[in-house]
């Protein structure tokens, strides 16, 4: 069972996370603050870290860079009230893997909880050349997208789209993490943007083919399988 | 004894001097004060209003939750609690959406947001986001086109930059008309670069076009027409001046409205279009 670790003071709001995250199928560790995380961090064996920014006692930063200072790996999703690019940037400098801002969806927070630990699962198996899903192969290297054969003519940031949903393929990715990791804007605008895209891409890779493999996951974003 | 005359004239004349000198800076004090009392009077209304804003645009939807849980909780219907579960947490996305635009826009104006200056290739950038913006606006039968001078490299913020020009396209996707057209410019302009977006829309009456910077000002006045947080444009000022640019708003040659934005680019930034 996949182990997590939860550094967050406000208790109402560890326990729905962790129950939620518990009903997702992870065994869940809490810590209410910043020097009890650090210790229970060191102690354990925990295949992620959920760490908040503002503690009482030790912050979270502070706890995130003990952690790395001595050489522990394990990722770590940073949670912040705050917000501001700076917050972000900082974050991710002293460790963090992913950085979600409160108040966040839950479905947001396990979606990208999903993307750390399959990034660390592919981790180590060489830079891949090939990816493919049922019938559908994207070659890296030429940079082109066949579907059952049939050469299917992507512009670059659809082939960026899809590439990005095919090395997430049957994990649920949100349109934060689209926009974050197809176009690297970190905010979100209050246009559907994203929406219409994936649409367009589906015309593409979907339409003249009998199983549809981009599906849409109602209020929480989008997938790519081979079943419904 | 001319002497001692002598001495009380100077006397006098000194203590005239300071007295003189006194009742001046006295003067200039309270026409000082006479302009921060208007300042703040002024300052005053203009946060009263902000905060008349505020409040409705927070108790609206704070009216509508109350009264959707209350009609919830009257009802004994799992189906029925459950769909207000759901309008529930809309409402709640659009308040969340309301406090971290007024969040960013108050440390925007009080300079405690950091900016990350680079080099940003900013033609490549607004080129980006065009692209962006293009499957959305012709799902509103609108036209998106960009005229785009090459190689503008300006120092400043990205993630700015990109929330300047987001904001300004996600404000013409709401008030222009399908079967309307929307134009980005952007040139080099002596020691500035300057990046129009306009429209061929119904435009901005000119008495509002100082007023629809601020925070929740709407052209309609019963504050109906709502989607988004009523703070885009205040945000799109409040960024381009933490990049020493600032915005504004004449009539478009289009027949809409033209967003104007002007940022520094000294000369040696602006490096020459290629032939």
């Amino acid at each position: 069972m996949v182990k997590l670790l939860i550094i967050e003071d406000d208790e109402a709001a560890a326990g729905s996370l962790k129950r939620g995250l518990a009903e997702a199928g992870y065994a869940v560790e809490l810590a209410h603050d910043g020097e009890r995380g650090l210790q229970q961090a060191q102690a354990g064996d925990h295949d992620l870290w959920v760490i908040d920014i503002m503690l009482p006692g030790r912050d979270g930063l502070s706890v995130l860079k003990a952690l790395r200072d001595q050489g522990r790996r394990t990722p770590a999703l940073i949670l912040s009230a705050l917000g501001k690019v700076d917050d972000r940037v900082e974050g991710l400098r002293v460790g963090g893997d992913d950085y979600v801002v409160k108040p966040y969806a839950f479905d947001e927070l396990l979606a990208r909880i999903e993307a750390l630990l399959r990034r660390v699962r592919s981790f180590g198996s060489g830079p891949e050349t090939m990816l493919e899903l049922a019938d559908l192969k994207m070659d890296l290297l030429s940079r082109s997208v066949t579907r059952g054969g049939q050469e299917i003519d992507l512009q670059p940031r659809e082939f960026r789209l899809l590439e990005y949903l095919m090395r997430h393929a049957g994990q649920v990715v949100t349109r934060t993490m689209l926009l974050e990791n197809v176009w690297e804007y970190f905010f979100d605008p209050q246009t559907n943007v994203v929406d219409v895209h994936i649409s367009r891409l589906r015309q593409k890779i979907d339409k003249s083919f009998a199983t549809p493999l981009l599906h849409t996951v109602r209020g929480r974003g989008y997938i790519l399988r081979p079943e419904a | 004894m001319f002497g001692v005359w002598l001495s009380l004239v100077l006397l006098l004349c000194l203590l005239g001097g300071v007295a003189g000198f006194w009742w001046l800076q006295r003067r200039r004090q309270q026409q000082k004060e006479a302009l921060l009392r208007r300042q703040l009077v002024s300052v005053t209304q203009s946060s009263r209003q902000t905060g008349d804003n505020i409040a409705h645009d927070l108790r609206t939807p704070l009216t509508r939750l109350r009264a959707d849980v209350e009609d919830a909780l009257r009802h004994d219907d799992s189906e029925m609690h459950r769909a207000t579960l759901e309008r529930v947490l809309d409402e709640i996305q659009n308040m969340q959406n309301i406090v971290n635009a007024l969040l960013a826009l108050s440390q925007a104006e009080a300079g405690v947001m950091r900016v990350r200056k680079k080099t940003v290739d900013l033609s490549g950038l607004l080129e980006e986001l065009i692209e962006l913006y293009i499957p959305s606006a012709e799902e509103r039968q609108l036209t998106l086109q960009g005229r785009i001078a090459p190689n503008l490299n300006i120092e400043a913020d990205r993630q700015l930059l990109a929330r300047i020009f987001a904001n300004l396209f996600d404000n013409e996707l709401k008030y222009v008309p399908a079967g309307g057209t929307i134009l980005l410019t952007a040139l080099a302009s002596g020691p500035h670069v300057e990046i129009r977006v306009e429209d061929d829309g119904p435009g901005i009456p000119v008495e509002m076009r100082d007023k629809i910077f601020e925070r929740f000002a709407r052209l309609d006045p019963s504050r109906t027409l709502s989607g988004g947080s009523g703070l885009g444009l205040s945000l799109v000022k409040a960024f381009a001046q933490l990049l020493q640019g600032e915005v504004r708003v004449v009539e478009s040659s289009l027949g809409g409205a033209a967003f104007i934005l002007t940022l520094p680019a000294s000369a040696a930034e602006v490096s020459k279009p290629s032939p």
